[in-house]
């Protein structure tokens, strides 16, 4: 927790090279862009699962009510790119608060099985309410107008180069701005909480307060990473609510307990099923495969396994004569 | 200012039908150590949960410093000056003793923690007081080590420590030496001594040399109700306490 | 008349929901392990009744063999994984059968395709039957007594034979289970095989009525969560008062308003959490 105190340093820098690298590296930024975009959402997952110690089957909601709102802004209120942003991550806020205070109200396995409630509930919503949703089609034709302020026009987004450079630097920012959370007042209460509640109930926290506050958080991020997907696809499918399941096993994946995890459980998720998606549809066999491996053998996720490696490595290089 | 930083009427727990708590009144006066002693099964834990919030009691009054808080939830308690131990320890393991005693200090805060934009080291004084807790508990050497990871002895004094953090005004202590070793027990009951000229302590202990060395006031409970309240040397001498209670220990 | 008809319907899907959540409900009573591949195991107890139907052209062999091998696949299923888990945290149960729960589904698709099958109501139960004033489908009534009659083999199972005495007290404590010695492997086995295998058994008998199509396995949990949320963990007549009031809700609902008669249960939980946050059966 002390490590990840110092904002700019540790892992920031590792970050930040690989955002330049990944369009390069990758065949296409589009692709980037989306990796940059479910890595939002794991970080968003993690700030709950790998900090909070609160497993979200609703991860799903936020998401799409990202792409629903921040698209609908654009559609028929006219709105630009960053108030489309702002629409989406406000009301991720919202409904995370609303979710999250329901859910808490029953903790463990009942916690985690009303999230996953409520994600069916936003689902039908979502099916029920066709006229602005599109239903099973999906909401079409989704603009990703210019990135403009108070009238001027500071860059067009049109390219997937251009997108990507822009989504980048919002990663950036959030990663940063994640990394001051865990480490602020609250992050480091939300860790006790996770570490045990009768304690941090016996200090003097309302512990059901943080646990809404961790959920308001990561429905900002979650809904804004939903809204910076329908941009990119210039479509917001139905499938966004069901998405919490994968967001789930990439997260866990990459790693929970490490904000760099998040980005390399998006990053092997999206480039295996781009590899796939022609020669074999069905890749998801090898997540669920994956995430029931990841549960037995590497708790720490691919990120804790390139951890413990350099710990080894360091370690036989540390050692005197 | 009232003499008592505590005052307990009438108070009564039932958990379906069978009372755990009955018919309890007492005061705990500023500045002493008022201890709680019985047999197995006699309520003085039950009654710790309805004084610590854990517990809702089923009727009765709590009045803590000069404010009724018969219903109010624990963190309320904590930010009021109450602040427990627990009979089993209750740490966060995971934690270096250090983050443990600042996080249980910042817990006076209450919602003031929710503060998610500003380091959590901005604020100075919850180290200062994790700092102070620690030189005063010896702990100081240990101060990067996990909680689960250190000694039990280690673990009940960092217990202690975990409520003196809250600069509370009533310590609420649920048997601090159990399951601690004999050669751990003096420097506890030391301990317990000099916290009493600086807070009002109430103390549950089955250790009775503990009990009738530093208590100032000892409330002997039986079946859910109070036996008999005194000072030590009338408790000692209490033909039913010894009979109900200390004939069973001897 | 109509909301006669719809009490029927609404008694069919809340039995088949019964006996989904009563088998959820068993494996965590018993095991404390969290089932998220339930819904799954669900949707290959309806499959299997597809195939089999085809192979055989019986469905009163499909109705044996389906849940049968569901139980069996579960059983294996229970030796080879999952008993490595269950000292683990719930988090990490979730997890596991999460997992398996999409390799199931994307499974499915591999075999029988991303679309949805419809499967043809057995001979001999086809056409109505006139009820007072008004024709009901004789699958539907079948479904109705059959489920009736396997839950009450159930409560006998469980209150009556030693089997549901070493299930019932092992669900009260966790010693008396290590009392037990060297059968608990079994009991272990077999009450996941039997959970689970109730699940097969609901996918089976729904098969007819609703179709099938490889992503009713999160539908299906989705529902049996509410059914548990409402009537609490643990509990056979929690399962069977939860799983009715879901399925009367969501058949009276879909005369009134059918585009949210899906939406209304999961208001109807949401109320429940909001006025009795432990269930209305549940226990602190």
């Amino acid at each position: 927790m002390l490590k990840d105190s110092e904002l700019l340093g540790g892992t920031t820098p590792v970050v930040a090279i690989a955002l330049v690298l990944l369009p390069v590296v990758l065949p296409s930024a589009a692709l980037a862009t989306e990796i940059l975009i479910f890595a939002l959402a794991a970080l968003a997952c993690n700030l709950l699962l790998g900090y909070g110690g609160l497993l979200s089957f609703g991860q799903g909601i936020f998401f799409g009510a990202g792409a629903y709102l921040a698209s609908l802004a654009m559609i028929h209120a006219g709105a630009g790119f960053l108030t489309a942003l702002a629409t989406a991550a406000l009301s991720g806020t919202l409904i995370a608060a609303v979710v999250g205070a329901l859910a808490i109200r029953r903790t463990g396995i009942y916690f985690v099985m009303m999230t996953l409630a409520f994600n069916q509930t936003a689902y039908f919503i979502a099916y029920t309410l066709d006229e602005w949703t599109g239903g099973e089609n999906g909401l079409l034709d989704v603009p990703r107008p210019p990135l403009a302020l108070f009238g001027a026009t500071l860059a067009d987004l049109g390219s997937p180069m251009s997108y990507y450079v822009f989504v980048a630097v919002v990663f950036l920012l959030i990663f940063v701005a994640t990394k001051r959370v865990i480490a602020s007042p609250f992050g480091s209460t939300l860790i006790a909480i996770r570490d045990n509640e009768a304690r941090a109930d016996a200090v003097g926290y309302n512990t059901k307060h943080f646990k809404i506050v961790a959920f308001a958080v990561s429905g900002a991020i979650t809904a804004l990473a939903g809204a910076l997907y329908a941009m990119l696809l210039n479509f917001a499918p139905l499938e966004n609510i069901q998405m919490s399941e994968n967001i789930v096993i990439l997260t866990v994946i990459g790693g929970t307990g490490s904000l760099l995890g998040s980005l390399l459980g998006a990053g092997s998720w999206v480039i295996i099923s781009d590899m796939f998606a022609e020669v074999w549809p069905r890749w998801l066999i090898v997540m669920g495969g994956a995430l029931i491996l990841v549960v037995l053998f590497l708790r720490g996720g691919i990120w804790g396994g390139i951890e413990s490696l350099a710990e080894r490595i360091s370690s036989k290089k540390g050692k005197p004569g | 200012m009232s003499a008592f930083i505590l005052k307990v009427e009438k108070l009564c727990l039932s958990y379906s039908g069978f009372m755990a708590v009955d018919n309890v009144t007492f005061q705990v006066a500023r500045n002493t150590i008022h201890s709680i002693i019985g047999p197995n099964g006699a309520g003085k834990t039950s009654l710790f949960h309805c004084l610590t919030g854990a517990r809702r009691p089923t009727s009765g009054y709590v009045e803590f410093d000069g404010r009724e808080i018969t219903r109010e939830p624990t963190h309320k308690r904590v930010s009021a000056g109450m602040a427990r131990s627990f009979q089993i320890t209750s740490l966060f393991q995971n934690l270096t003793v250090r983050e443990n005693l600042r996080l249980a200090s910042q817990g006076r805060d209450g919602d003031g923690a929710l503060t998610f934009w500003r380091s959590a080291f901005a604020r100075r004084e919850h180290i200062e007081v994790a700092d102070a807790v620690m030189e005063r508990l010896g702990l100081t050497k240990r101060a990067d080590a996990a909680a689960g990871g250190l000694p039990h002895g280690q673990q009940r004094i960092l217990e202690l420590g975990m409520a003196l953090c809250g600069r509370p005004r009533l310590l609420l202590l649920d048997e601090p030496t159990a399951g601690m070793g004999v050669e751990d027990i003096p420097l506890m009951t030391r301990l317990i001594a000099e916290l009493g000229k600086e807070y009002s302590v109430m103390l549950i202990e089955h250790n009775m040399g503990i009990v009738m060395s530093i208590s100032d006031v000892i409330t002997v409970m039986s079946q859910g109700g109070i036996l008999v309240e005194g000072k030590p040397e009338v408790i000692r001498a209490d033909a039913r306490v010894r009979e109900a209670y200390l004939g069973d220990a001897a | 008349m109509l909301y006669a008809f719809q009490v029927l319907n609404g008694l069919g899907l809340g039995m088949i929901y019964f006996l989904i959540s009563v088998g959820l409900t068993i494996i965590f009573g018993l095991l404390n392990f969290v089932n998220f591949a339930h819904g799954a195991f669900f949707m290959i107890g309806g499959y299997l009744c597809y195939s089999l139907v085809g192979w055989t052209g019986s469905f009163w062999l499909s109705l044996l063999f389906g849940p049968l091998f569901v139980a069996f696949a579960a059983w294996l299923a229970e030796k080879i994984l999952f008993h490595r888990i269950y000292h683990l945290p719930h988090t990490f149960h979730i997890l596991v059968t999460v997992g398996i729960a999409l390799i199931l589904q994307e499974t499915t698709i591999m075999i029988w395709g991303p679309v949805g099958k419809n499967i043809s109501v057995p001979e001999g139960l086809q056409g109505v039957v006139t009820l007072w004033a008004f024709a009901y489908p004789v699958y539907r009534l079948f479904l109705i007594s059959f489920t009736i009659i396997i839950a009450l083999a159930l409560w006998y199972l469980l209150e009556r034979t030693r089997f549901g005495a070493l299930v019932r007290a092992g669900s009260e404590s966790a010693e008396m289970i290590s009392l037990l010695g060297t059968n608990i492997h079994r009991l272990f086995a077999a009450t996941f095989a039997l959970g689970v295998g109730l699940a097969g058994l609901a996918g089976t008998l729904s098969a007819p009525v609703r179709g099938v199509n490889p992503f009713m396995g999160v539908e299906v949990l989705g529902i049996a969560f509410v059914v548990v949320v409402i009537g609490g963990m643990g509990s056979f007549t929690g399962a069977l008062l939860g799983g009715l009031l879901v399925g009367l809700v969501q058949s009276l609902m879909s005369t009134i308003w059918p585009e949210g008669a899906s939406l209304m249960i999961y208001g109807a939980m949401a109320a429940v959490i909001l006025l009795r946050p432990y269930g209305l059966f549940g226990r602190a």
